[in-house]
């Protein structure tokens, strides 16, 4: 196990390095000359090749690279070219919208995925399986993006009873937090519910039939007390390693969700970034993305090997 | 002395296995629902030029913002044009990128994956390249590609095929691994098989069951990416008709024109969901615990 979990972090270590390369020069990649950017278009090639001095931009690549690395373990990304604000403080700022919504959205994902997924496996073969796997397909084939705009056609522009756009804290005032999210956390949640609703029915149906179950149903448990605290209870190891494993996908569900909701978070930064061509801030965003997404997935693989000795190897991403 | 024993393999018995699985497939009615649509939609996008009541770009000012009618069957836009002949054209552009994307993405993935599964040595570099990848969500490499790139129909189709890129590695990697601790292949290696002929006759055609199925699962996701991308202006730009950008310029006109916004996005709904349909029931005919259920 020890020597796992050291492979393990040994291997993220190396993917987070090779993270910090790809966003490194990938942001050297974009069209356009930062120093001429950063000079500002009526720049004169002298006030340029000071900044390009200024910035270590007129140094070999391997030593900018090294540069970045040093600034990057003092938690330094640079400041936004757009608003003139360090990076760091910025993310540190959108990253509690983008939170909330992911907290709220796994909340709906889990709550409407583990229901339809276990009532799928239960009564199999009649209109409440095919009822939850209709739901689960239109999940997946709903693209969240236009799921969004037509909620916000119903319940904004038909029948005003939810707000279309904007962001309370949580902290702030519950109940308007409640409704600003609402809409955006159930179209971001749909998605990763019809996920949930499939691996939920597989791992019930796999624990439906096992021994253990057979043994219980011998005992004369009832059958709720059969499927909620046997079958169910086995069920969940499985789900909840494919819930963190689709954390990645819910960052990217949130990139569209909240330009469409105008939340303010760490997506609409992203989006925002690009269109503007604020290369520090790219470079910021794509990064903590990269870095949060690979602890993520080497904390679900630390929990599935703990939870379930049986599975080893990070084959189980879908 | 060499006793050459020879033994049947599996090579020939894939093909015949999967017309089964596709019978199999076409008795399920859902799927088989699922590939006629497809077959439908193809067919439509093929020859939207033919089957386009209007040219996709043609204005008309005296017919703006028309509701659905008989003359404009999906109503018009804001300059008059006809939104039928717009979705069919949109169709097209969604299962180019859809297509072209997978495709791309299994040729550069299925030999990195052939490779790193059967070499032992080049396993961890490209399994770290790989992992990579997926440190970045799928839309957020998406966009940074776009970003690099510039907005266009190319890049749509090279970034989603990047996003896609370690799904098909994954899975080529893994059969790899499972296929080359099989008998027949120690057969074909004791037959004096070299590795190419060993990854070309006898390992890539029995993992190509688990690759199409990945195919399936990957072209729906394509096209939803396609239509975001598009959405956010980093993929395919007007005047060329993407749905995704036909739903982005529906949006300011949501009060006057509602179906602007509705209709492109039942056509991309109808089209992943009839993809998804036949890409379950496949997976169902080709794997043997799935019918045991």
């Amino acid at each position: 196990m020890g020597r796992y979990l050291l492979r393990r972090l040994v291997e993220s270590a190396v993917t987070l390095v090779l993270a910090t390369m790809v966003v490194f020069l990938g942001v050297r990649a974009l069209p356009g000359d930062p120093a001429r950017t950063l000079a500002g278009e009526e720049a004169d090639p002298v006030a340029i090749d000071e900044i390009r001095r200024q910035y270590g931009l007129d140094q070999p690549v391997p030593v900018q690279y090294y540069r970045y690395l040093e600034n990057l373990a003092r938690g330094e990304m640079g400041d936004s070219l757009r608003t003139g604000l360090p990076v760091t403080e910025t993310i540190r700022d959108a990253l509690p919208v983008t939170l909330q919504l992911a907290v709220f959205s796994l909340a709906v994902a889990v709550l409407i995925g583990i229901g339809t997924g276990v009532v799928a496996a239960v009564r199999r073969r009649g209109p409440a399986e095919w009822g939850a796997n209709t739901v689960a397909l239109l999940g997946l084939s709903i693209p969240n993006f236009w799921l969004g705009l037509m909620a916000i056609l119903v319940f904004a522009i038909a029948f005003p009873v939810l707000p279309a756009s904007g962001f309370v804290s949580v902290f702030e005032n519950p109940v308007e937090s409640f409704r600003h999210l609402l809409m955006p956390s159930l179209v971001l949640g749909t998605g990763l519910a019809a996920v949930v609703m499939r691996q939920t029915r597989s791992a019930m149906l796999e624990s439906l039939s096992a021994d253990y179950v057979r043994t219980a149903r011998a005992k004369g448990l009832s059958g709720a007390q059969v499927v909620l605290s046997h079958a169910l209870r086995n069920s969940l190891i499985v789900v909840v390693t494919i819930v963190g494993l689709q954390l990645g996908g819910l960052i990217s569900g949130a990139v569209v969700t909240e330009q469409i909701f105008v939340l303010p978070g760490f997506g609409k930064l992203t989006i925002d970034a690009v269109f503007t061509r604020d290369y520090p801030m790219i470079q910021g965003v794509v990064l903590v993305t990269a870095a949060a997404y690979i602890g993520i997935n080497l904390l679900v693989d630390m929990l599935y090997s703990v939870i379930d000795p049986r599975i080893r190897v990070g084959g189980a991403a879908l | 002395m060499t006793t050459v024993v020879e033994l049947p393999t599996p090579t020939v018995v894939a093909p015949r296995s999967r017309r089964r699985a596709l019978r199999r497939v076409l008795r399920n009615p859902l799927a088989a629902a699922g590939l006629v649509v497809v077959v439908v939609v193809l067919a439509a996008a093929a020859l939207a030029d033919l089957l386009a009541p209007y040219p996709f770009d043609l204005v008309d000012f005296d017919a703006t913002l028309q509701p659905p009618s008989l003359a404009h069957w999906f109503g018009t836009d804001e300059l008059g044009r006809d939104q039928l002949s717009r979705v069919l054209h949109g169709l097209r552009v969604s299962m180019i990128v859809g297509v072209m994307s997978v495709v791309l993405s299994l040729v550069v993935g299925v030999p990195l994956g052939l490779l790193a599964g059967f070499y032992r040595l080049l396993d961890p570099v490209i399994s770290r390249l790989t992992d990579t990848l997926l440190a970045f969500p799928f839309l957020v490499l998406a966009v940074g590609l776009a970003a690099i790139l510039g907005p266009s129909l190319t890049t749509a189709t090279v970034a989603l095929a990047v996003g896609l890129l370690p799904l098909i590695i994954r899975v080529a990697r893994s059969e790899t691994l499972r296929l080359r601790e099989m008998d027949f292949v120690a057969a074909a290696v004791a037959d004096g098989a070299d590795d190419l002929e060993l990854l070309r006759r006898h390992i890539l055609p029995n993992a190509v069951n688990a690759l199409l199925v990945q195919a399936t699962v990957a072209v729906p996701l394509a096209i939803i990416g396609e239509a975001i991308l598009s959405f956010l202006g980093l993929g395919v730009r007007p005047p060329i008709p993407s749905l995704g950008v036909m739903i982005a310029s529906a949006q300011p006109l949501f009060r006057d024109g509602p179906w602007l916004a509705v209709i492109p996005g039942v056509a991309i709904v109808v089209l992943t969901l009839a993809l998804n349909l036949f890409g379950d029931g496949l997976r169902d005919a080709l794997d043997p615990r799935e019918l045991r259920r």
